[in-house]
Parts: C-alpha cells; structure tokens; sequence
C-alpha cells in the first residue's frame, strides 16, 4: 500500500514536472502575433474549465468541488472578456503550436485524472491545479504579455495574472488538507 | 428676561451645542480590484457605512469570516454592495477565500 502511495505521489511529481517543463518551453518559443496570443489564453483558460468539469463529475470532496466551481466561473469570466476584446478589435484567435501543444499536454492529464477515484482522485485534481496555475502564470508572464502587441490586449493579460495567482494560493490551501 | 426666557435660551444652547459636536455617519468605499479588497484594512466609527465596489471581471462576495454574521451573497462585476458597521469585524471572499479585510469600529 505504501510502495502504491510512492508510485503515486511521484506519477504526480512527473505529471507536475511535467507541466512546469512545458511552461519552460513555452516561454521559449518563438514570438506569437496576437491572434495566436490570444488563442493561448483562451485555450490555457479552457483547459482549467475541462479539468474542473472532470473534478464535478470524479468528486465528492466539498473544498475540492468548491474551488472546481470557481475555476469554472472565474475562467469562463476571462474568456468572455477574451472574446469581447477579440470581436471588438476584429482578431480571430489562431490555433498554433503554443495552443496545440497545451491542449494535447492537457488530454493527457484528463485521462490521468479519469483513471483515479477517491481521495487519489481529490489529491491528483487539486496537485495538478497548483502546478498547472504554476505554468500558466509562467507562460502569461513570461510569453504572453511580453509578445502581445495590442495595448488592450496585453492590459487584458495582465489583469488576469492576480486571479490566477489567487488561484494558485486558493489550490494550495486545499493541498495542504490532503498532505 | 423672565425664567421663561433664560429656558429658552439655554435650551436653543445646548441643542445647538449638540448639533455641533454629533457627526453625521460617514460612507467609505472599499474597492474589489485585482483580487483584493482596498483598502483591506478600514477604521470607521459605528454607524458608518461601507460600499465595496467590484471592479474585478469575476463575481466576489464580502462574508464576515468569523461565524458568518453576515454576507453581501453575490456581488457580480460593476456591481456593489453597502452595509452600515456595528462592530469590528474580520471578512473574506467566501469564493476566494485567499481575499481577506478588516473593520475596525473606533
């Protein structure tokens, strides 16, 4: 049982390792133009919306649905506001390899996530939650913003990176009571 | 001046005396920006009244933290929300429970 608990607790590490690797990655891609900026914001918002989807379906943990009940609110926010600014400033997000790759790195992780239950599951969920608003604070600041060239755009960027970092304290709150 | 009189003016005194000193109730306004509450810390006298304007693109709320003595429920976007103090009080964003305030009543 202990020996399940390790291989567990370090498929974790990996799968955490993993996601803050591929901010690092992120971060050093080649420069997006701002319909390809705008697509990875509204895509690494999606993805926390589909992880928060599973976590209502897979839990029964109250702290763990409340806080998937947040994500789901507060992202579904920020992609509205994404899509007002994109419709008013005529730009129509574009898929590239920044948003391909979130998107298929994210697949992976769901499945992970289906494959647990119980408590396993509450840990994976709200393990994954912390590394991931890691990696997506990395990217908006270190990939995002800096690329974005419309004022607007990268005003929009940067209003978000305090609720992801609130995000981020609210997941390792609730960590804590799985430690 | 007979008696009647000296009540009379001692009476005009002291209630203008009273209006002088007794302030009217304030209103203080907390504003819900960037995922915190500003100022988060807010000294008032009992009877003031507070408004937390939500200027976030997220809904919050303002919950008395210690035994949920009261709520705003939900404040969307734009929105706002008042509430006359009574006494000291630690809140929170019941939503984001990371978002913490404070009132002092002095």
């Amino acid at each position: 049982m202990k020996m399940i608990k390790m291989l567990a607790s370090s498929s974790m590490i990996t799968l955490a390792l993993s996601v803050v690797f591929t901010a690092t990655s992120l971060a050093q891609s080649p420069k997006l133009n701002d319909a390809e900026v705008a697509s990875v914001a509204v895509t690494a918002n999606q993805i926390d919306i589909n992880y928060a989807a599973v976590a209502k379906i897979k839990s029964k943990n109250p702290d763990i649905l409340k806080f998937a009940e947040t994500m789901t609110n507060d992202h579904k926010a920020v992609i509205a506001q994404a899509v007002a600014l994109v419709t008013k400033l005529k730009v129509t997000p574009k898929d590239n390899a920044v948003s391909k790759k979130l998107m298929a790195d994210a697949e992976k992780t769901k499945k992970s996530l289906l494959s647990k239950s119980g408590k396993a599951f509450d840990r994976a969920y709200i393990d994954n939650e912390v590394a991931y608003h890691k990696a997506v604070i990395s990217t908006v600041e270190g990939l995002l913003i800096p690329t974005a060239k419309n004022a607007e755009l990268k005003a929009l960027l940067e209003k978000v990176v305090p609720a992801l970092k609130t995000h981020l304290s609210h997941a390792e709150m609730v960590q804590m009571n799985f430690k | 001046m007979n008696k009647y009189g000296i009540c009379f003016v001692l009476i005009a005194f002291l209630s203008a005396s009273c209006s002088l000193t007794s302030e009217k109730p304030k209103v203080y306004t907390v504003e819900i920006k960037d995922m915190k509450f500003m100022p988060d810390d807010i000294t008032v006298k009992q009877g003031d009244t507070v408004v937390w304007i939500n200027r976030d693109m997220m809904a919050h709320d303002v919950t008395e933290e210690g035994e949920k003595r009261w709520t705003s429920s939900l404040i969307p976007p734009g929105s706002s929300w008042k509430k006359e103090i009574t006494s000291t009080a630690n809140y929170y964003c019941s939503i984001h429970v990371v978002m913490k305030g404070k009132i002092r009543v002095q």
